[in-house]
């Protein structure tokens, strides 16, 4: 009975419901309808000559310590750079050599002075002119304002004289000139000052609009640059932290270009609808040991992990080919990098061999080799923002599986304070630019001396400490090449560091996109020559 | 039988305690009210003071700090005196109470202070993402109560036929599919395959938003269809239905005002669950489709360490709790007033 | 008619059941009924697609997917079953201790519960897997933290519905302890709605570790889990989907039992909701 009244009243229900449906439905359909308009107004809807560009990038965000694009401010000086907006007196060629920007020559003077002429009819976005007064205004806030740059630099006095730039210095730096080149040193007016939104005026083909933070910058032409003819009217920077959200971004045609695609997504854009650029960086994928573990502190445990890791596997199945096999510090672009020098191969065989003989065997049969009750395992930190860490992580415990090593992985972005410790890890990989000025000195100083901050792994070598005493005070670039050469060897020698890969640096844009290339120092994206075809 | 659907989604766990009508007359009702709500929102105090303590700690021993972070990312060496001079002007250096008690000082005073990574404003920042937040949540709760709320009743009349199986399976189907899946497969299809809606939001664009909320609306209306259709069973099975019918009130208006009644209770008592995480922003779904929202905002903080954007991330969280129950609460005793409020509080 | 339907949810409750036994026992012996070790890798094979004798295709390290989706079972379902049990009985004692005790005792413990309600999962998650360095263990103690107090609220309510009734009274009159009033006649009188939630609360609980490792916070790499296969197959969904459908069904699968399980479990328990079918 009462299941029959229920019933009749489902129906009025539904009658009721239908109406309802349909409503929903149609108030939805009519959303739709309105937002696809406002699409095609801001889409296509531009005429003639007016171009526009939009550029997806990854790193654009203040996790890399690139919030704006003020050179002085962090790693801003990346994007006041990469994106067109700033220059430096000097610049990298594709071999990572020196060359002139806006400076027109330099002298060095002495160990502590150097004379530097600037080009002349330069103007910064906010129409003063760029004469020796403003370089060096730009270049006294950035040593009050950076501390890397203050450190590296040395300045003691700057004195300006029309168009002659005098730098003193207060110890002898021989890469001065290097260092100047570096990002930082990008040159912006100073009494133009920096917005709220940090946007500074530079010298470059374009010229910062409006930037909102881990949002994006928008660029327009400089009409007056001094070095070409800018071509695009209008480019967004849009800051796709996600690499497979920026690969879909490239595909679905929201953006014209893209920087930091991962590498799984290559093989989508290696075709006729995409132009791909790409070349290798300083950027090197590498491990240290660490000299105070009962594990690495046997030189023939460090020879057989270096004899363990399939580089060459590494690179061609996991990276897709897209990276370098390392054997220093350096990639093959400069002088003193690539097979410069000679490192352990991989050899499964061998590094079998060379475990076996300083008695490291597997009496227990488990698979893992012990020497005196102490099993062979390799406690192995690295930390997961960069995807290669991982992947090589995950190779090596494979490879050095199969030599009789236990590797115990550790990623962890708390790998900082755990890498101060000594006593928690055997290997420490991690991914550094090892040049970011060109000059060979840098990754020393940082990572291999006794001196060094980042020397966790308290690796020492009279040798090379010789040898960096001596660089130090080098003034002669060949010179410091062949040391660098030498000081390479060394390390390796001792198996102290093992190289994996150097990264090679994509971009890859829609095709009718002309003038963008990838560059070895990764510092220039956005040029002058940069074109597109609108579609 | 709402009563335990609503102890079952539990959170908030509001127990319906019915008393007899009336027993809030008007004017005594009005002042209680009152009474109730500043009870209620003295208890923000504790659970803010409780809440930003927790996550400063837990940050704290998360290890690792702004400034490492920011080297790490960039994958810059820095030496040790660069590191401790930025600390030193972030106060990194301080102990961790004094840290947390110089953050409480300046928060009583109303101060968010600055970011540590971009040196703005936390406060203006924080501002600046919730538009883009409380647009998704404003489009995913519409969405899903346009969904679920026919699709409920809809089942519920068709009980146990073909509709209803149909219905119900969907609803599984829907509620076993996790949001990141849902995600990937949504962009694939709607942006790539058919370009229809875009990858990255373009600002706040409703258009962009449409397969964000999308993604949540699937997973809540899976839920909201289930518990739609039992408040509607449920109803449709009272006897003062039949009763009204007796009395020769009209038969549809009586139904269609209880069951849209019954409906409301049920969605209320959901919403109240789903949108206090919403408004907290849904990282996972911010992060797939690159949307400015606080949820992003918070994820990325705690990757970089940024204490004051998280304790505002976190204090936002408190007021949202401790708003969100009040209103239920309240929307409740309006709905039915045999509820009293608070009744929780025993 | 009343009979038919129960014996219709006792069929229901036994097929389900049965099927969560299998799914269980599949994931606690996938070492043994795997045709391949999930982690040996061979670059010959990577990325293969799915064949006769790689049912679910290779991942980029050539390992067989179909091995890995049953080795990251194990994980992904004894995590969220630890992780509901852990809530349950955190929650409950605590819900019943309030209850019991009421005064400054229930006070204080349910504004912790508050804390930890209003405290945002999130940065318990992320914080707590970077203080012991990710890993499942680490999600599962996170999403503890920020899940038991839903329990606790439960537990809470029901012990002072219970405690108000006669038999009690006759308990304490009787000379009863307040451990013995507890656990003869407390627990087993919330026993059940406990049970019922919990039982619901599998599936969320499996996919919110899901989401952990997604984000990355979870499992540790050679380690099978499902969101993380699902995280890092995401790139390469385009081209070789079955490393993000693999470990998708998975997950699909297994929180569809658990959820079925769950609402079958409900209307067995609670008579008032079966009538709804």
């Amino acid at each position: 009975m009462k299941t029959k009244t229920i019933r009749r009243r489902k129906k009025r229900i539904f009658s009721l419901l239908l109406v309802l449906l349909t409503v929903c439905m149609t108030g939805c359909g009519g959303q739709a309808g309105d937002q696809k308009e406002i699409q095609t107004d801001t889409g296509t809807g531009e005429e003639g000559e007016y171009k526009t560009f939009v550029l997806g990038d990854t790193t654009f965000n203040a996790e890399n310590g690139e919030e704006d694009i003020n050179p002085h401010n962090e790693n801003g000086g990346w994007a006041c750079i990469r994106y067109g907006v700033g220059e430096t007196l000097f610049r990298f060629n594709d071999n990572m050599e020196i060359e002139l920007w806006l400076a027109k020559s330099y002298e060095n003077l002495d160990e502590l002075t150097w004379k530097i002429t600037l080009q002349e009819g330069i103007r910064f976005t906010s129409g003063r002119e760029m004469d020796a007064e403003a370089v060096k205004e730009c270049l006294e806030a950035l040593i009050s304002e950076h501390a890397r740059a203050a450190g590296d630099l040395h300045i003691a006095e700057i004195a300006a004289e029309g168009m002659e730039l005098t730098i003193r210095t207060e110890i002898p730096v021989p890469a001065l000139i290097n260092y100047l080149a570096d990002p930082y040193g990008c040159i912006y007016d100073v009494q133009a000052g920096v917005t709220e939104d940090g946007i500074v005026q530079g010298t470059g083909p374009y010229k910062a609009v409006s930037l909102t933070a881990d949002t994006g910058v928008v660029l327009e032409k400089n009409v007056e640059y001094w070095n070409g003819d800018p071509k695009i009217d209008q480019i967004t920077v849009r800051t796709i932290s996600d690499g497979d959200t920026l690969a879909m971004a490239l595909q679905s045609g929201e953006i014209d270009a893209a920087y930091g695609l991962p590498y799984a997504s290559y093989p989508l854009f290696e075709n006729d609808r995409y132009t791909f650029t790409g070349c290798a960086t300083s950027r090197v994928f590498f491990g240290a040991m660490n000299f105070e573990s009962e594990i690495t502190g046997d030189p023939a445990v460090r020879k057989a992990i270096a004899m363990g890791i399939d580089k060459e596997g590494f690179v061609e199945t996991l990276l897709g080919g897209n990276g370098y096999p390392a054997a220093g510090v350096y990639p093959d672009s400069f002088s003193f990098g690539g097979d410069a020098v000679t490192a352990e191969t991989y050899d499964p065989e061998g590094a079998k061999a060379v475990l076996e003989e300083a008695g490291w065997t597997d009496t227990d049969g488990d698979g893992v080799r012990e020497k005196d009750g102490t099993p062979l395992v390799l406690r192995w930190l690295t930390y997961p923002s960069r995807q290669e860490l991982s992947l090589l992580a995950e190779s090596a415990q494979a490879t050095l599986g199969e030599i009789g090593f236990q590797v115990e992985i550790n990623s962890t972005a708390n790998h900082n304070s755990i890498r101060a410790d000594r006593t928690a890890w055997d290997v420490y990989f991690s991914a550094m630019v090892t040049a970011p000025t060109g000059d060979p000195e840098y990754f020393f100083t940082y990572h291999c001396l006794d001196s060094s901050d980042s020397n966790d792994g308290h690796y020492h070598s009279d040798k090379l400490e010789q040898l960096a005493q001596e660089m130090s005070q080098t003034f002669d670039t060949d010179r410091r090449g062949e040391l660098a050469v030498e000081m390479q060897q060394t390390i390796l020698d001792d198996n102290a560091y093992v190289f994996c890969s150097h990264l090679r640096m994509s971009m890859a844009a829609r095709a009718g996109v002309t003038g963008l290339a990838a560059h070895p120092c990764d510092y220039y994206e956005i040029m002058a020559d940069l074109d597109v075809e609108q579609e | 039988m709402r009563k335990s659907d609503r102890r079952d989604m539990g959170k908030v766990g509001r127990q319906g305690k019915r008393r007899k009508a009336g027993y809030w007359s008007s004017g005594r009702s009005s002042r209680n009210i009152w009474r109730y709500i500043i009870r209620r929102l003295l208890l923000l105090i504790p659970v803010l003071f409780g809440i930003t303590f927790l996550s400063f700690a837990v940050i704290q021993l998360a290890g690792s700090d702004a400034v490492l972070q920011k080297a790490d990312a960039a994958g810059l060496t820095l030496s040790q005196e660069v590191i401790e001079a930025q600390r030193a002007e972030l106060g990194l250096d301080r102990p961790f109470l004094i840290q947390y008690l110089s953050w409480l000082g300046d928060f009583l005073r109303g101060d968010l202070g600055v970011s540590y990574v971009t040196g703005n404003d936390v406060f203006s920042t924080f501002v600046s993402r919730l538009p883009a937040t409380l647009l998704l949540t404003g489009m995913a709760v519409l969405l899903t109560v346009a969904v679920s709320v026919p699709l409920g009743i809809l089942a519920a009349v068709r009980q146990n036929r073909f509709t209803d199986y149909l219905i119900r399976v969907s609803s599984f189907i829907g509620n076993s599919l996790p949001n990141f899946l849902v995600a990937i497969i949504l962009m694939y299809l709607f942006s790539i395959r058919f370009p229809v809606f875009p990858v990255v939001s373009d600002g706040a664009g409703l258009k962009s938003a449409v397969l964000p909320a999308v993604t949540l609306a699937i997973a809540m209306s899976s839920k909201y269809v289930r518990q739609v259709r039992a408040a509607v069973l449920d109803e449709l099975g009272q006897e003062y239905v039949l009763g009204e019918k007796a009395r020769g009130i009209r038969f549809s208006a009586t139904l269609w005002k209880s069951v849209m009644r019954a409906c409301l209770v049920t969605i209320l008592t959901l919403l109240a669950l789903s949108v206090g995480s919403l408004l907290g922003g849904t990282a996972v779904v911010e992060t797939i489709f690159m949307w400015d929202g606080v949820g992003k905002l918070a994820a990325d903080a705690i990757q970089m360490r940024d204490y004051p954007l998280i304790q505002a991330y976190v204090v936002w969280m408190a007021v949202i709790y401790v708003g969100i129950n009040l209103v239920t609460d309240i929307l409740y005793h309006i709905l039915d007033p045999r509820i009293r409020l608070g009744g929780e509080e025993v | 008619m009343k009979g038919i339907r129960n014996n219709r949810i006792k069929a229901k409750l036994i097929l389900f059941s049965v099927l969560v036994l299998l799914l269980l026992l599949a994931a606690a012996f996938a070492g043994q009924i795997s045709p391949y070790n999930p982690n040996q890798q061979n670059y010959e094979i990577a990325l293969d697609p799915p064949s006769a004798s790689h049912p679910f295709g290779t991942d980029r390290y050539g390992r067989d997917m179909l091995s890995r989706v049953l080795a990251g079972g194990r994980t992904s379902i004894f995590s969220a079953l630890a992780l509901t049990a852990v809530i349950t009985v955190t929650g409950t004692a605590v819900g019943v201790i309030c209850g019991y005790c009421g005064k400054v005792i229930d006070a204080v413990l349910m504004r912790i519960a508050d804390i930890c309600l209003a405290f945002p999962g999130l940065v318990s998650a992320l914080a707590i897997a970077a203080v012991l360095n990710g890993g499942t263990v680490n999600a599962v103690i996170a999403l503890a933290v920020v899940s038991w107090p839903k329990y606790a609220r439960i537990a809470r309510s029901r012990t002072l519905a219970v405690k108000s009734s006669d038999y009690i009274a006759a308990a304490y009159l009787a000379g009863d302890k307040p451990m013995q009033i507890i656990f003869r006649h407390i627990l087993p009188n919330i026993a059940g709605q406990v049970l019922v939630t919990a039982v619901l609360d599998i599936g969320t609980m499996m996919m919110e570790i899901a989401a952990l490792s997604f984000l990355g916070l979870g499992a540790k790499p050679p380690a099978a889990e499902w969101g993380s296969m699902i995280s890092e197959g995401r790139s390469m969904f385009q081209l070789y989907p079955w490393l993000v459908l693999a470990p998708g069904l998975g997950i699909f699968v297994s929180v569809m039992l658990f959820n079925l399980l769950g609402d079958t479990v409900r209307d067995y328990m609670d008579p008032h909701s079966r009538q709804r079918g």
